[in-house]
């Protein structure tokens, strides 16, 4: 799990600047199953964008399957845009959102 | 125990990847190619809605910002990779990043054909329905694909 150790920081800074909190929550990148996309491609695609172990990508590739979608990577928007781009770049049906 | 089958497509060799397809199968990924390049450059259609997914599914306005960031990014890339399969097709063999743009060739070829025929995960194959010949392309571009991957995995940092 990431951020966990920031929440208290974060309310601090976001009472000194007077920001809502809840936009420095971190997003999550979703990949989602679909009918046409090969089980082998989607685990292979998990390992050359994100650099994870057989092991890894062939967990979230299963949890997609099985569970409809994974989340495969969190992080700033920005962060999070990209590596949807990648994924569409690479075919995926991947989406994002603002982790709960 | 699966016997590994041996490749028919790709195989690695190396830090190359030999192309073992035969002239009529060069042939037809060669016409797959200009014919994907054809439908990419006459403009967005629901075939290739696949191509162009939503990014942002519960905000609209930040998914059209994120779509027209993105567009031209996504057609050129395709665009790109599909002058490299035309210009590789007839090579005894690929280097890695070659072979990563037949990939992305071969995966879009799927979608988009795949949502032409509308496949859901219950299809059950059958030749001789009506799209029986463009079903069969699907599976043998799913081939293609496969053996791909396998040949790719050893180039994996």
């Amino acid at each position: 799990m990431t951020g966990t150790a920031m929440p208290d920081i974060d309310e601090r800074l976001a009472e000194d600047v007077g920001e809502d909190v809840h936009t420095d929550r971190p997003w999550i990148v979703l990949v989602w199953n679909d009918p046409i996309n090969l089980m082998s491609y989607v685990a292979f695609v998990f390992r050359k964008l994100f650099g994870y172990s057989r092991q890894k990508a062939d967990k979230l590739m299963l949890d997609v399957h099985h569970k409809g979608r994974a989340v495969v990577s969190s992080g700033t928007r920005e962060k999070a845009e990209m590596d949807v781009f990648r994924l569409h770049e690479h075919g995926l049906w991947a989406t994002m959102q603002q982790d709960d | 125990m699966v016997r590994r089958r041996r490749p028919v497509a790709f195989a690695r060799s190396g830090d190359l990847v030999e192309v073992r397809l035969g002239d009529e199968e060069r042939d037809l990924v060669s016409n797959l190619a200009g014919q994907f390049h054809s439908l990419l450059t006459e403009g967005p259609g629901p075939d290739q809605r696949r191509l162009y997914p939503t990014a942002y599914p519960d905000d609209p306005v930040r998914n059209a910002d994120y779509a027209d960031l993105v567009h031209d990014d996504l057609l050129r890339s395709r665009l790109e990779a599909a002058d490299v399969v035309t210009a590789t097709v007839g090579n005894d063999t690929l280097e890695p990043d070659e072979l990563e743009q037949w990939m992305v060739v071969l995966n879009s070829l799927r979608l988009v054909l795949g949502t032409r025929l509308d496949i859901s995960e219950a299809d059950e194959f059958d030749p001789e329905a009506p799209d029986g010949a463009e079903r069969s392309l699907l599976l043998w571009l799913g081939m293609l694909l496969e053996e791909a991957v396998e040949a790719s995995l050893g180039f994996l940092p």
